[in-house]
């Protein structure tokens, strides 16, 4: 059994000729054991290979090849005297590597015991005449260009219900809409996950634009099972956020500490849960700190938005920026450290607010042949 | 929709640059900063609202202005006419112009308050905010006038105005009236008190200008079918 999971170098050479050169010998792990078994292959043994028809790698076959390929790895370590349930891929190649020395420079030539599974693509893709299997086989990309030619025939029979629909008399704009919002479209990657081979940037934006299409269609809702296949759910925001870890200090008063930043203002905030209300930035009375009511405003806002005023005191510093930024940075600190003390529901009211957002709007550079950012030099018509 | 998502989440600059653009992708929705539009439980309208709390679950919102709060004294409005006050990025003197307006109209009131008869006495309105928005409110003009050239003549067309630009121009043409009309010895949240005052209740001169609009709107209603949109 052992043997039948081993590369020859016999089978290496009569498959050549008949696969494509992407096709690893290797496969012949996953593919017949017919000819895996035997050291050279006949020629009616060859053409055995191709006729079956494009390769069903079901789940059932890859469990039997697993069974089977742990089945030989006891017998290896056996073999070798170690012991069977401790026998991991490195000692197999050792083990290999021992019992079927190889001089071969090419490492990858060398007498093999692995499972490696490979793409679908890869299995052989026409019959034994030569005649490939997929009409669109010779477009390069036919699971692409079917999924293409599907959907357009898609299109062709929502319009002819359209026109059917429309000779009754029943047409009508308002159909039932499929709901796209709390969905996105696969990306590229995921697309060709799904269809084993690789499509360009162009390809990826003609099948979304046909998708698009279809779904402009009024009767639309027919196809949204195989619409929907092509959608992923977007998962909730809340599920993102960091929430700082709440420590207690030696007087036992629960405290978390948090950073926030706003153009250039650096801020970090130590609030802790007293029950006095007081607030210090940078030692200084918040009072003395900030003489103008907006930036007040806008270190209670956090507080003020979960009814917490007095419960929490803060512990501010903030350095950098100017007086307004130096603020809007003390929010985010306040707003981060306050997540530590809230529940779930809250955190996302917090974050519908827009107080856990931090602000990305930063000084625009200014322009070379402009006075400033935006303003350009005086327009002189001479 | 769009397909990569992580690249939508950082501070973001657009390909094409377009005149108006932000840092924000255009992926973030608006933050609601209102108390009050949290605390509905399912007693709205259900299908848009639903839609609406559904699709705020799933995208990024963008941060919080940094003039606004969630405090019962901040008023949209009122904010929105400080910054169209605001020169050279002082709001602190823009904000404090506002206060000393509101305070001045508060002070003329309770004054006509306490020397009218007692049969007048509820009638008159004490709360400044009231006054400074439904003065905004009667200054604000049904239609507007748009330059349309057909056949090398350039006609004004009545058209249709929406709400933020209605609100827009009424705003606009108390603080540029109050700049250049009035006599330059007085203070600015005089001027406009003066103003608010007189536009509460349909006098003077912002409410002339949009009388004046409304009837040239009224003259050149023959062009109102030049408009195409």
């Amino acid at each position: 059994m052992a043997a039948s999971c081993v590369r020859t170098v016999g089978s290496f050479l009569g498959k050549c000729g008949n696969c494509s050169s992407s096709l690893n010998t290797v496969t012949s792990q996953l593919s017949r054991q017919v000819l895996s078994r035997q050291i050279c292959v006949s020629t009616a043994l060859k053409k055995n290979l191709a006729a079956g028809g494009p390769e069903k790698f079901t789940v059932e076959f890859i469990q039997k090849q697993v069974e089977e390929f742990d089945i030989g790895k006891r017998h290896l370590a056996n073999m070798m005297g170690e012991d069977p349930e401790n026998f991991t891929q490195e000692d197999i190649d050792r083990s290999i590597a021992y019992l079927f020395p190889s001089g071969l420079f090419e490492k990858k030539a060398r007498p093999l015991m692995k499972l490696i599974f490979f793409p679908l693509h890869e299995a052989v893709q026409w019959g034994a005449d030569g005649r490939p299997f997929h009409f669109l086989f010779y477009t390069g990309k036919q699971s692409y260009y079917s999924l293409m030619h599907k959907l357009y025939s898609k299109i062709l029979n929502i319009e002819k219900h359209q026109d059917r629909m429309r000779a009754k008399g029943l047409f009508s704009q308002d159909t039932k809409e499929i709901s796209l919002d709390t969905s996105r479209w696969l990306t590229k990657e995921e697309l060709e996950v799904l269809l084993v081979e690789t499509i360009s940037s162009n390809n990826y934006d003609r099948f979304i634009q046909l998708m698009e299409r279809l779904l402009s269609m009024p009767y639309c809702n027919m196809e949204e099972e195989f619409v929907l296949h092509y959608r992923r759910p977007l998962e909730a925001r809340s599920k993102k956020q960091m929430v700082p870890v709440p420590e207690r200090d030696d007087k036992g008063v629960a405290f978390s500490t948090s950073d926030g930043r706003r153009k250039t203002s650096n801020s970090s905030v130590v609030l802790r849960d007293c029950g006095s209300g007081r607030i210090t930035v940078n030692g200084q009375e918040y009072l003395h700190y900030f003489p103008v009511l907006q930036d007040r405003e806008q270190l209670m806002f956090p507080l003020q938005f979960m009814g917490l005023l007095g419960r929490f005191d803060l512990q501010c510093t903030v350095s950098g920026g100017g007086r307004s930024s130096q603020a809007g940075a003390l929010r985010l600190a306040i707003s981060r450290a306050l997540l530590s003390f809230l529940s779930e529901g809250e955190q996302e009211t917090m974050r519908q607010a827009g107080l856990l957002t931090p602000d990305p709007r930063v000084r625009e550079r200014k322009k070379p042949g402009q006075e400033g950012a935006r303003r350009k030099f005086t327009w002189k018509k001479r | 929709m769009a397909a990569s998502l992580s690249g939508l989440l950082k501070p973001w600059t657009p390909r094409v640059f377009l005149v108006r653009w932000s840092r924000y992708n255009p992926y973030y929705l608006e933050p609601e900063v209102r108390k009050e539009a949290y605390s509905q439980p399912e007693s709205e309208l259900s299908a848009e609202e639903k839609e609406q709390r559904e699709l705020k679950m799933i995208r990024p919102i963008k941060a919080a202005a940094s003039g606004v709060t969630s405090s019962v004294f901040s008023d949209p409005v009122l904010s929105k006419f400080i910054n169209m006050m605001m020169e050279h990025g002082n709001k602190v003197l823009a904000r404090e112009i506002m206060t000393q307006t509101l305070e001045n109209i508060k002070k003329k009131q309770v004054e006509k308050y306490h020397k009218a008869p007692e049969g007048q006495k509820e009638e008159i309105e004490c709360n400044p905010y009231t006054i400074f928005h439904q003065a905004l409110k009667n200054c604000q003009p049904v239609v507007g006038l748009e330059s349309i050239r057909k056949g090398g003549k350039i006609y004004q067309v009545p058209i249709p105005l929406s709400d933020k630009r209605r609100s827009f121009l009424a705003m606009k043409w108390l603080i540029t009236e109050c700049r250049d009309n009035k006599h330059r010895r007085t203070h600015m949240y005089e001027k406009l008190s003066q103003e608010v005052m007189s536009a509460f209740v349909h006098e003077g001169n912002v409410i002339r200008k949009k009388n004046e609009l409304h009837k040239m709107a009224e003259s050149n209603r023959a062009y109102a079918h030049y408009r195409w949109w």
